[in-house]
């Protein structure tokens, strides 16, 4: 177990060591990011919507594409020069490569979002503090479950000639739940309303978490076959 | 003789891409100390024979059966451009349990890329991504290589050194697969050559390299 971990591990630092060097995904998710939250922003009448109606769809607007621009990353550095190949002939297991994976991914989209989430406060002059753990607890839940997917059907889509329109296409419908739980469940969050409130779609979203995981980490090794 | 059991053993192997069979019932067998030069026009399925051999792609009948470490060199790479040498190798050392720390400078030493270890694989020339392609199959001391087009890359010193350094590794035991368009290159180290014509392996010949 500790040698599929350190295997595990030795991935997903591989994949941020290249990330910290050439910091192209991260500057565009974030330069994405920032886009996002301001045209929202602007584009709403301040006379008739409040920003804080559309705060919650913006974050998760934001959040999901900026993601999505890493998650189409995280294979392209395998497939550049086919290093996937010498790390599938290393003999490790499949699915530790998706936990490799997986956690570099998941730390890249978490970066995204800590700094994202300062500037959504920011923009939308929303008070975070009261809620700020609820609403952490929030988005990572939702991100598990995204990324989840994401790493998987970025592993899937890598091979085919139009891999960065396809993944979205084939992403974005099994976002739709976590996605929609997360939406819902940072408006309650922003309204402050009481916890009976939330545990439905926190119940859903973690019920995601647990089926997209298990599901990726068990179907990875199919996919890599060629 | 070293040992007479098989190291590969491929039976009627066959892969198809859709409708398009590109090797046909290819049967070899290869003992330590062997080396199989594989030639072949354009197309024959040599790239695509080593890739099944490697384990990397399923053939659509057949098996292969291979018992020790196996080490590759295909066309690309197989490195990350945005790390350095150095940091490649020691990513794949992790994933094969060398845990010799000498062995990451001993190859980049032996490749002849001891000053450069710690540029990125970016900055490197063809011939010396490929030295260090070279680097990362060797590095857990594999007893079966696969090799396609090795020499690519290579200036002319970097050519005999490593037709030198083949013959070594095959003296201390390793058998190997070599595809080549230049088979002259390896006239007195390889010990068989094979023909794939349509991806049918044609008939072995002897070659210049003892058989040990």
């Amino acid at each position: 177990m500790r040698e599929y971990l350190r295997y595990a591990l030795t991935i997903a630092l591989k994949d941020l060591a290249i990330e910290w060097r050439t910091k192209t995904a991260f500057a565009s998710g974030l330069a994405f990011a920032i886009l996002v939250l301001a045209v929202l922003f602007f584009s709403r009448d301040p006379t008739a919507v409040a920003s804080r109606d559309i705060a919650p769809g913006a974050l998760w607007v934001t959040f999901t594409f900026a993601a999505m621009l890493g998650l189409n990353r995280a294979f392209f550095l395998e497939s550049e020069e086919r290093a996937l190949d010498a790390v599938l002939l290393t003999g490790i297991p499949r699915s530790a490569i998706f936990w490799g994976k997986f956690l570099g991914n998941l730390a890249f989209v978490g970066a995204i979002e800590a700094v994202s989430l300062p500037l959504f406060v920011l923009f939308y002059d929303i008070v975070v503090w009261p809620y700020l753990p609820s609403l952490v607890l929030v988005i990572a839940m939702a991100t598990v479950a995204f990324v989840a997917i994401g790493t998987i059907l970025s592993a899937m889509v890598v091979r085919t000639r139009y891999a960065e329109l396809m993944l979205p296409l084939l992403l974005l419908p099994f976002l739709v739940p976590p996605l929609v739980g997360g939406v819902q469940l940072t408006a309650r969050l922003l309204d402050g309303r009481p916890l009976s409130d939330y545990l439905g779609w926190l119940r859903l979203i973690g019920a995601f978490d647990l089926a997209f995981v298990t599901l990726a980490a068990v179907l990875f090794g199919v996919v890599l076959d060629e | 003789m070293i040992s007479t059991d098989p190291v590969l053993r491929a039976e009627k192997l066959s892969r198809s891409f859709g409708y398009r069979p590109v090797l046909r019932d290819v049967s070899l067998e290869l003992r330590r100390s062997q080396m199989l030069v594989l030639v072949g026009a354009n197309g024959a399925g040599k790239t695509t024979l080593l890739r099944v051999l490697a384990g990397l792609l399923r053939p659509t009948s057949g098996t292969v059966e291979c018992s020790v470490r196996v080490g590759a060199v295909t066309h690309d790479s197989m490195l990350y451009p945005a790390l350095t040498a150095r940091e490649n190798l020691r990513f794949f050392a992790r994933l094969l349990n060398v845990n010799d720390p000498e062995r990451i400078d001993e190859l980049l030493e032996l490749l002849g890329l001891g000053t450069r270890g710690d540029d990125r694989v970016q900055t490197f020339s063809r011939g010396m991504v490929q030295r260090l392609t070279i680097a990362r199959a060797l590095l857990h001391r594999p007893q079966l290589l696969l090799l396609d087009e090795p020499l690519t890359g290579l200036d002319a010193s970097g050519r005999w050194e490593l037709v030198e350094r083949l013959g070594t590794l095959r003296a201390d035991g390793a058998a190997m697969v070599v595809v080549t368009h230049q088979p002259e290159a390896l006239h007195d180290v390889g010990t068989h050559l094979g023909r794939l014509d349509g991806g049918r392996l044609l008939a072995l010949e002897p070659m210049g390299g003892v058989d040990a």
